[in-house]
Formats: structure tokens, sequence, C-alpha cells
């Protein structure tokens, strides 16, 4: 539990010493990142007990459905890893003070990125044959989804050509909206409606999609 | 059985089963070439074979996560390919290479499972304690099972299926990597299981659990069913029941061969013959100067026989 905190921990150490004034930025980024890294955890986890412990054999021939495994298996990760989220939260509270409707809405923001990352660790988390080619790729995702966009650092950074890529990604988009909502970035409207368009949309349909590919799955061809 | 499911007193039958696996790059294999076969209800059935006859790919297919390429197969009465969620409440699979979840104890490892299964609180915990007793696991049932020793992972595994008490067992290699007390604790639990009403399906590798624990048998060699019957019925299919032993009698064969069927391992010769020709082959022995040990065939022996016999053929 407390490795999974430690790339926003030095992160917020950094920022605190560095640049007090973003502090507000990196927790929001520290939450965020936190429930997409605790989605991607789903994408491991799923994989090396299917592969090394034949847990889908077990669970999934008898009464349990396979939409239940994959939920259950997301929730129960989510239940082992949101402990230090919430403490980081109520740091954030005490020192960022947040509103009770920016509170809010980052929770309800970091629970739809939980939403899409689980959704979609779990669809990759079916194609590995091999716990080594895991790594790689959760690698992968965890940079292209959670470091390189702004998801800790302020969205105006990013180059503006690239802003509706990411806004249309469900960590920096989330964190986008985020800081808007503590006065730290501006959207344009039309921004604003593709962040949360693109979140509602993209989550939605990963997570149904997830739902279909648990069904398809649970036999193999 | 509670579950309110199709009367039936066949638990498991399949008809023509073919499984061919098509991976691009590569020619097909033929994991299952036309596998019919019929478990009844309460029925302790073993299906053995050489390693890729075939035996993992059926139970996967019987246990509902492998689709079969053509066939039928019924689980008391549910088509399992055509309806797999009518079939799973009546099953639970030990499957092969099955580990506990390391940072679970074996009580927590069953109780999750048994509660996974919908089955309630009390009921969960006092079949838990069963099985972890049944399995002599009660004196490492609060280890982590990442500190327990392979035999111990592979009884908690068992444990964890066997307190489903689940109408249908598919249990592949059960008892792998475990000592000779636990293996038979284990076919202690699957002999009560079975007077209560369970049915197994079980793939093993040790011929001597088949025989001690099996009612009827299948063997299974390159996708196919290569004898079905009792352990008995496969013994008196190579030619006899007993086995006679000539040390140094390999040099012999010729004179030996028209008792029965003759094997040459090193210089030692084994013949298996019928009880009635046993006198007329101690003559010989004796004529010939040969010690001889007697004894009856073994499931094994007989195992060896079949199989080798279809890979001469083929």
């Amino acid at each position: 539990m407390a490795t999974s905190m430690l790339v926003q921990g030095v992160l917020l150490i950094f920022v605190w010493i560095l640049a007090p004034g973003l502090l507000g930025v990196a927790f929001v980024g520290a939450i965020i990142f936190s429930t997409f890294t605790m989605g991607q955890r789903v994408l491991n986890e799923a994989a090396y007990i299917r592969i090394d412990h034949k847990a889908n054999d077990l669970y999934l021939a008898g009464p349990m459905s396979p939409e239940a495994y994959f939920l259950g298996m997301s929730t129960g990760i989510l239940v082992v890893y949101l402990a230090p989220v919430v403490a980081l939260g109520a740091l954030a509270a005490a020192v960022v003070h947040f509103t009770l409707a920016q509170g809010l809405l980052l929770i309800a923001l970091a629970s739809v990125v939980w939403v899409f990352s689980a959704s979609v660790g779990y669809v990759f988390s079916t194609f590995f044959r091999d716990n080594r080619a895991i790594w790689a790729y959760s690698s992968l995702f965890f940079n292209v989804f959670g470091v390189l966009p702004p998801v800790f650092y302020p969205f105006g950074l990013f180059p503006t050509p690239l802003h509706p890529v990411a806004l249309l990604m469900p960590p920096s988009g989330a964190a986008a909206i985020a800081q808007m909502s503590l006065g730290i970035t501006h959207l344009t409207s039309g921004e604003l409606a593709l962040a949360v368009g693109g979140l509602v949309v993209e989550t939605v349909f990963v997570f149904l999609f997830a739902i279909y590919w648990a069904r398809r799955t649970v036999r193999a061809d | 059985m509670g579950l309110g499911g199709s009367v039936t007193d066949v638990a498991l039958r399949s008809e023509n089963l073919r499984k061919v696996y098509r991976v691009k790059g590569a020619p097909p294999v033929e994991a299952l070439a036309g596998v019919s076969l019929e478990v009844r209800r309460g029925e302790r059935v073993a299906l053995l074979g050489r390693n890729g006859a075939g035996k993992t790919t059926f139970l996967k297919i019987a246990s509902t996560l492998l689709r079969p390429t053509s066939g039928r197969i019924q689980v008391f009465g549910y088509d399992v390919d055509q309806t797999p969620e009518k079939a799973r409440p009546y099953i639970a699979v030990v499957p092969q290479e099955g580990k506990p979840f390391f940072h679970l104890t074996p009580r927590e490892q069953v109780y999750t499972y048994l509660r996974a299964r919908g089955i309630g609180r009390e009921t969960a915990k006092a079949r838990t304690e069963e099985a972890l007793e049944k399995m002599g696991l009660l004196e490492c049932a609060n280890r982590l099972s990442i500190t327990l020793s392979g035999g111990q992972r592979q009884r908690a595994m068992v444990a964890t299926v066997i307190a489903t008490e689940a109408p249908l067992l598919f249990l592949d290699e059960p008892t792998i990597g475990m000592d000779p007390f636990a293996r038979r604790s284990v076919w202690e639990s699957m002999r009560t299981l079975t007077r209560q009403g369970s049915t197994i399906l079980l793939t093993t590798h040790y011929l001597d659990e088949a025989e001690a624990l099996s009612h009827r048998l299948y063997i299974i060699e390159r996708g196919r069913v290569l004898v079905a019957g009792t352990a008995e019925d496969l013994k008196r299919s190579v030619g006899g029941t007993v086995k006679v032993l000539l040390p140094g009698g390999a040099a012999l064969v010729e004179s030996f061969r028209t008792f029965g069927s003759c094997v040459t391992e090193g210089d030692a010769l084994t013949i298996i013959v019928t009880p009635e020709r046993l006198g007329e082959i101690m003559e010989l022995a004796v004529r010939s100067k040969l010690m001889a040990t007697v004894g009856p065939v073994t499931l094994e022996e007989a195992f060896l026989r079949v199989v080798g016999r279809s890979i001469d053929e083929n």
C-alpha cells in the first residue's frame, strides 16, 4: 500500500519545496493519479492470478458470473489501496482548503477515472499469456495516461495543439476539470464540454465493453 | 441436489467431442478427436493418458472454460456449450497447477471461495473447518499460503473445492506434490463426497490412485478413448492378471513367448499370463535354471502395455 504512493509522495515533496504555489495542482494530480494506478493494478493482478494461480478456472467454473468476477476483483483492489488515497485526500483538504463542492467534484472525477482504468486494465489483462509481458504494457499505460499528459502539472503547460488529446484522455481530462474548479486552470466552454463528454462517454463505453469482454473471454476458443 | 436442476442419473455425457487448436503460423492440433464418455451420478471416474493426450482439454471443456470444436457435452442434462451458465452451479474445479492466493491463509482461501459461490456465512464457516480438518490443514490454517509447502498448497486447493460439495467435481491432477498420507486423506474425502451423492471426474498420472479411487476409468490417447472400463477390465485386456519376472531371462524370450505377452528390460524378462498357465512357466523356468518372481499385474503395467501398443500401431 505504501509503495503505491511513492511517486505521488515524492512529487508532492518536490513541489512543496520548489513551488508551493502549485500544491493544489500536485494534490489534484496525486489523487487522480492514485485512482488511475489502482485501476491499472487490476491489469497486473488479474493477469497474474489467471496465469500463475489459475484463479479464473477456480472461480469462473462455478456459479459466479464473469462480470461479478471482474467487478469483485476490481473493487477488492480498490478497497486494499484506498486507505492511502483517503489519507492523501485529508492532507489535500488541510493544505489546499477545498470547498465541499470542490471536494465532492474531485471524488467524483477520481472515481470515474478508477472505473475507466480498472475496465481498461481488466480487458488488457486477458490478452497476456506470460507474466513478463505485463510489466512492459503496465509501464506504458502508466506513462502514457498518467505521467506525460497534464495530470501532475498545470493543463496550460501542455502544448496547445495537443490540448484536445489531453482532454480526451480520462486522467488528464479529469485533472483539467479539477484544476479548473480550483481556479488554477482556465478551460473554454468547448474544452470543458470535451473533457466532460470524453470522460463520461469513454468511461461508460470502456466499462460496458469490459463487462461484455468478461463474458466473452470466460471461455477460451 | 439442492439446485433445482434436471433429474438425470447421468452427471456428465460427451458425444463425439472434438477440439482443434488453431494457432496462426502453426498447423492445427487436434487435442480431442471424438471423445464419447459418460459419468453417472455418484461415480468416481479417472481419465488416464500420457502428457498431451487430451485429458486437461476435456476437463476444460466439461468445466465450461473452453469451447469445443464440435460434438456435444452435457452436465446434468445441460448443454455445456450452449448454456454454460446453467451447468456452472453444478460444478467445481481443482485446476491443474492451481495455487491458493499467497496472501490469504488456507482458512481465508476456502471461506472466501465458498462465499464467492454464494454459500451463506455459517455454512461456509462450518464447511471451511471441515475441509481443513479433512485435508490435515488445521495446524497451518492461519499461515499465509506463501509460507506453505507445495504439498500444503495443493491440499489447500483441494480443500477449497471439496468444501463446495458441488454435485460434479473436476479434479485435474489433484494430489500432485502430496505425500502418501495426504494423498490418502484426499482419497478418503473423495470417497465420502461420492457417498454423499457428488460425482468426481479426475485426471491423474498416479496409477495406484486411479486404481484405489475410481469406479471406472478411461484411457485417452491422442485425443481418443482407447479403453473404457474398470481397472480389472484393463488389467485383463493385456492378456492375463499375473506377471512372472525372470531376472536373466531376456535371452530366452522366444521360449516363453507362447505363454503370453513378453517384455524385456535389460536382461530381465517379464511375462504376463493367465493364472492357469503359471505351472507350465514355472516348470520351464526351473528347467532353464532361472529364478522367478510372481505377482499380480498392476494397473501401471497394464496402462503401459495398452498405450504402448497403441503407440506402436500408430
